[in-house]
């Protein structure tokens, strides 16, 4: 599965694209988050990595944004390893190791449409891209 | 040495080991730092002083400073603070300094701007009053909001729960009846080596709440065990890392540094309720808090701890290659801590009002009343804000005299439509300051005031906190 960050300007808010998307691909598209406001919303998805490319096509066909760069940036220098991030995660992307090291789990993390752990974090390690 | 004593007994680890290290790593917010900058030319006695436009207390003579680590800077409050100070000192980093004063014969500068490094102090020394809390309690939030507190971000509804301290592995654990940590003990501050100078404030050792208070030089120390934190919407503090050797002078000890996780409990507290007594609402163990997992009554929640125990376990593991190498020696305290001191409460010579004491009766109406009716009751009542509920008096909705002249401009008929259904409400037992603060952050003007099983019990409005504060009905 690939997961894919589809950005709707304020117009393109409005249309019902991503089930015109469905329906013309046959994809079964998975919505794991989404978010609207003044300015337009954003939604993350899953797609079937073999019918990724053929999805972000049909998308951006119609005037939407698609970012499939990674979600969260964490930095490792910064971060104390505290775990205080953890508990907020709605999906467990966030977990200790065996040596307690905290790791990020970027295929699991909802990125920008959650953003729970980010203001969590008492030395501002974790940033959301996009 | 915890598992030798399981395999082996008590009298064989006794025979075995020499010393147990400890440690712990987390947001200690009663530290901060003694610095002296040195005579300017002409001198100056400094009144006021900032350092990274962080606020410094100036409690000695001319030119010593405290660094507190929860002063937070006039720039960028929230965000960088008196622990960011220390933490860039110590990694050699410059920083602003800015004075003013009022100028004496002795004294005459009135005004100064520097920059400095920790090379240009006389003196930086950490100097902690409460560090090292032998256990913490764990915090969960039973309100509908978000709330951001020391214990980190709570989740609505018990979503989550956060908890500090590193259990079996936290030095005063270790050793609860004082025999080994007292005022002289050499102990890992900050990453390098530091001393216990006496108990901290609010030590509480019968309730197994025993602090410390800790000296160290910071010129010697890491920013990999010293490192300024923000905890959003509360502030900024210290993350401190703090190690103790216990030796093994007896039997006893061995027994007591044996101890598990699962025989050290905390109480789960409601941080939602903004009280000094807040609600306990169940007893874990550090066992069950480092599994991820804990039980509040019902529900599963996720736990997650806001020290960080790696940090803690490494410390723990230098002080003993310190220790094998002889570059770090014990020391026996010269005077034992007390065992016997209580953590009082404050002493308050005025009265707090409660949300109880000041509200009053809401007018209510049903669900199902038309705009009329609910229009007739408002102005009846002299009221801004009608009430919703439903058959059992529990809270529907809010209906304020601005939405019924809205919906009347706009031509709607039921009220059901103009409900707002997301109603912010209070607590009776919350003191007044706290519901009027939540009023001026959501921007409104009236709380519905309601028991545990959403049922009103009346309202509480911007004008009966105006007489409170204004004088009147409780001036």
């Amino acid at each position: 599965m690939v997961r894919v960050l589809l950005r709707f300007s304020r117009e393109k808010a409005g249309q019902p694209i991503t089930s015109q998307v469905i329906l013309e691909t046959g994809v079964p598209i998975n919505i794991l988050g989404a978010y609207i406001d003044q300015q337009g919303g954003e939604i993350l998805v899953e797609v079937p990595s073999d019918r990724a490319e053929e999805v972000i096509r049909a998308f951006r066909e119609r005037g939407v944004t698609v970012d499939v760069r990674k979600l969260i940036e964490v930095d490792k220098g910064r971060c104390l390893d505290c775990g205080a991030c953890i508990s907020l995660c709605p999906v467990g992307a966030i977990a200790f190791t065996k040596n307690l090291s905290v790791v990020f789990d970027r295929e699991k993390c909802l990125g920008s449409t959650c953003g729970l752990c980010v203001d969590a974090c008492p030395v501002k390690a974790i940033r959301l891209i996009g | 040495m915890k598992d030798l004593v399981e395999s082996s007994g008590v009298r064989v680890a006794f025979k075995e080991v020499d010393v147990v290290t400890t440690g712990t790593f987390g947001a200690m917010c009663s530290s901060g730092a003694v610095i002296n900058l040195g005579h300017a030319d002409p001198p100056i006695k400094i009144h006021r002083a900032w350092i990274n436009d962080v606020p410094v207390c100036h409690p000695g003579a001319a030119v010593d400073l405290y660094i507190g680590a929860t002063m937070m800077s006039e720039t960028r409050p929230f965000e960088y603070g008196g622990g960011h100070v220390i933490e860039d000192l110590i990694r050699g980093k410059e920083v602003e300094v800015r004075a003013v004063a009022y100028g004496t014969d002795c004294y005459p500068r009135t005004r100064l701007e520097t920059t400095i490094t920790k090379e240009d102090l006389n003196q930086f020394y950490l100097l902690n009053f409460r560090n090292c809390y032998q256990r913490y309690v764990c915090a969960t939030n039973s309100r509908d909001e978000v709330i951001y507190t020391y214990m980190g971000k709570l989740l609505p509804r018990f979503r989550n729960a956060t908890f500090s301290g590193s259990g079996e592995l936290n030095p005063l654990m270790n050793d609860p009846d004082y025999e080994t940590i007292g005022v002289g003990t050499r102990i890992f501050l900050g990453g390098a080596q530091g001393y216990v100078i006496g108990e901290g404030t609010q030590h509480d050792p019968g309730n197994r709440f025993g602090t410390i208070m800790v000296r160290g030089d910071c010129k010697k120390m890491s920013p990999d065990f010293i490192r300024g934190a923000a905890f959003t919407r509360y502030g900024t503090t210290l993350y401190v890392g703090i190690g103790i050797p216990i030796p093994i002078l007896n039997e006893g000890i061995v027994k007591k540094v044996a101890i598990h996780d699962e025989e050290i409990f905390t109480d789960i507290i409601d941080y939602g309720v903004p009280r000094r007594d807040r609600p306990r609402l169940g007893r874990v163990s550090y066992r069950d808090l480092k599994s991820g997992k804990i039980v509040i009554g019902d529900r599963t929640v996720r736990v997650s701890p806001l020290s960080s125990l790696r940090k803690a376990k490494e410390i723990a593991e230098i002080l003993k290659s310190w220790i094998e190498e002889a570059s770090f020696y014990l020391s026996a305290p010269v005077e034992r801590l007390p065992t016997d001191t209580v953590f009082k409460p404050m002493k308050q010579t005025r009265e707090v009002v409660f949300v109880g004491d000041l509200a009053h009766e809401a007018v209510t109406c049903g669900e199902d009343e038309s705009i009329e009716m609910a229009a007739k009751r408002i102005v009846e009542h002299s009221v801004n804000h009608l009430v919703v509920v439903d058959d059992e008096g529990r809270l529907k909705g809010i209906v304020t005299s601005w939405d019924i002249t809205k919906a009347v401009a706009e031509g709607v008929r039921r009220l059901r439509e103009i409900i707002v259904r997301h109603v912010v409400t209070a607590a009776p037992g919350e003191p007044v300051e706290v519901a009027s603060r939540r009023m001026a952050q959501h921007n409104i003007s009236a709380l519905p005031v309601i028991d545990r099983k959403g049922r009103v019990l009346g309202i509480i409005t911007s004008e009966d906190i105006s007489r409170l504060v204004g004088g009147g009905r409780y001036g």
